[in-house]
């Protein structure tokens, strides 16, 4: 997918993305300040928010292909699983009970199938959320700060999920996130976004620990990641 | 319906007080289905669109909500009478009249409730099922069901204005006795006659209804509460 000579104007914050290209079957890293234009990038990716101008060059894929998932998800006013299968529903697809059951299961969420949704805490809903997101196999999944209410083992099974994916049928992924020892873990190419421009792309170790521009420099350092625990963990992976 | 009429007519001892209640029914029937056909429309129809005036239609809208419903009775009396310009339907003196009426009374209320509640949930529903690839049309059936509750709850409180109003339907349907005359009318005529009886047994069956109209609306609202741990 590649993204050319974009402009949103949102009051005085303007998005202007000259060029950013996420390759097929990589997991990209979408970092950068609050404010940078991240979830605004993302919300036109999914045709959430429309464009002023430039072109999203999609490839094959379509609009259905393409799902996100947000901080604070959406969820129906149904059950676990009637919000599970939703998107299976919309495609007129016939739920296979033991994929769906297993996905619960993986997250801990099996013996809460028929409960209320929205009854669910707030890093069940995100859980639950993700793996609606998986459920109808989309060719690019946008993951928009999803993983940040998840306590440190279910985070970590969400990436070993995505990694995991990776391996037996690799798609498109398109991690928004403060975390930048998440996004080292998992993502094979990182962008950083500052006042609503791409300001470097590149591997993930090259923009995590060696940044080129100033800005992306001040920002790595500002964080509290330092960069002994990003390679530390880097030669973990 | 002989079964309950009879029952009725054994508790009552004024003539014409057991249709009053068949009329308030059917009027409060006709006019809340035909209201929340159009207020539900228009309520979603107005989220859904921007466009220039908007705001004034909005606050049009709003005005209409807690508009007098004599002065509303006052201005379809004046559309439907002879020499209006919907003289030619004969609605003055009728149900279908009285049925007007109501539908200029309750549809700005179902309209601005319906729309207040979705512009706070149509567009995360919208994002939502974008974001799940739905269709158009798919997604419009989803706003309507994630907003099931708030209508039912609409519709409801437009039933419950509907049954309890008084000052359009007295000059709309001129009170006539077997025929337009209604729970509320009624009340009203046998408290001139001094059959204060009769009239308190009819307000009890009128709070009755009101009441199951918000036994209903409250278990609705009760989802509501559930919700906010969200």
């Amino acid at each position: 997918m590649k993204i050319t000579n974009l402009k949103k104007q949102l009051g005085d914050f303007c998005l202007d993305i000259d060029n950013i290209e996420f390759e097929p079957g990589m997991v990209h890293g979408l970092i950068g300040p609050n404010g940078s234009g991240k979830s605004t990038l993302a919300k036109i990716i999914v045709d959430m928010m429309p464009m002023d101008s430039g072109s999203i060059d999609y490839g094959t894929l379509s609009q259905s292909d393409i799902t996100m998932t947000s901080q604070k998800p959406y969820l129906l006013h149904d059950t676990v699983y009637n919000n599970l299968i939703y998107p299976l529903k919309i495609r007129k697809i016939k739920p296979q009970e033991n994929e769906v059951d297993a996905l619960l299961d993986k997250c801990g969420l099996l013996d809460k199938k028929k409960q209320y949704a929205r009854s669910l805490s707030s890093g069940e809903q995100q859980k639950l959320s993700f793996i609606r997101a998986l459920i109808f196999k989309p060719k690019i999944i946008i993951i928009d700060e999803t993983l940040s209410n998840l306590d440190p083992d279910s985070a970590e099974l969400f990436e070993d999920m995505i990694l995991e994916k990776q391996f037996s049928n690799p798609i498109t992924w398109i991690t928004i996130s403060h975390q930048l020892v998440h996004i080292n873990k998992i993502c094979d190419k990182v962008h950083f976004l500052s006042n609503g421009k791409n300001i470097q792309s590149g591997k993930a170790n090259d923009v995590l620990l060696n940044p080129t521009n100033q800005i992306v420099k001040q920002y790595m350092s500002s964080t509290e990641i330092s960069f002994s625990m990003l390679d530390f963990n880097n030669k973990e992976k | 319906m002989e079964f309950f009429e009879s029952i009725f007519s054994d508790f009552f001892h004024s003539s014409g007080v057991v249709d009053s209640i068949r009329v308030t029914v059917i009027m409060s029937f006709f006019s809340t289905l035909i209201s929340s056909v159009l207020g539900i429309f228009f309520g979603l129809l107005l989220e859904h669109f921007n466009f220039k005036g908007k705001n004034i239609i909005i606050r049009i809208n709003r005005t209409l909500m807690g508009s007098p419903p004599v002065v509303i009775g006052l201005v379809a009396y004046m559309l439907l009478r002879g020499k209006g310009p919907l003289g030619f339907l004969g609605w003055v003196f009728t149900i279908q009249g009285m049925v007007f009426a109501q539908v200029i009374i309750i549809t700005p209320i179902i309209c601005g409730m319906v729309y207040s509640y979705a512009i706070r949930t149509a567009p995360a529903v919208r994002s939502f099922a974008k974001s799940m690839g739905a269709s158009k049309m798919q997604i419009n059936l989803l706003i309507l069901k994630e907003l099931k509750n708030e209508i039912y709850f609409s519709i409801l409180t437009g039933f419950s204005r509907s049954i309890s109003e008084v000052g359009a339907v007295f000059l709309i349907g001129g009170n006539i006795k077997s025929s337009t005359r209604t729970m509320t009318t009624a009340i009203s005529t046998l408290k001139n006659a001094g059959e204060f009886k009769d009239g308190i047994y009819l307000g009890i069956i009128l709070m009755l209804m009101a009441f199951i109209v918000q036994s209903l609306a409250d278990y609705l609202r009760k989802e509501d509460e559930y919700d906010e741990n969200y």
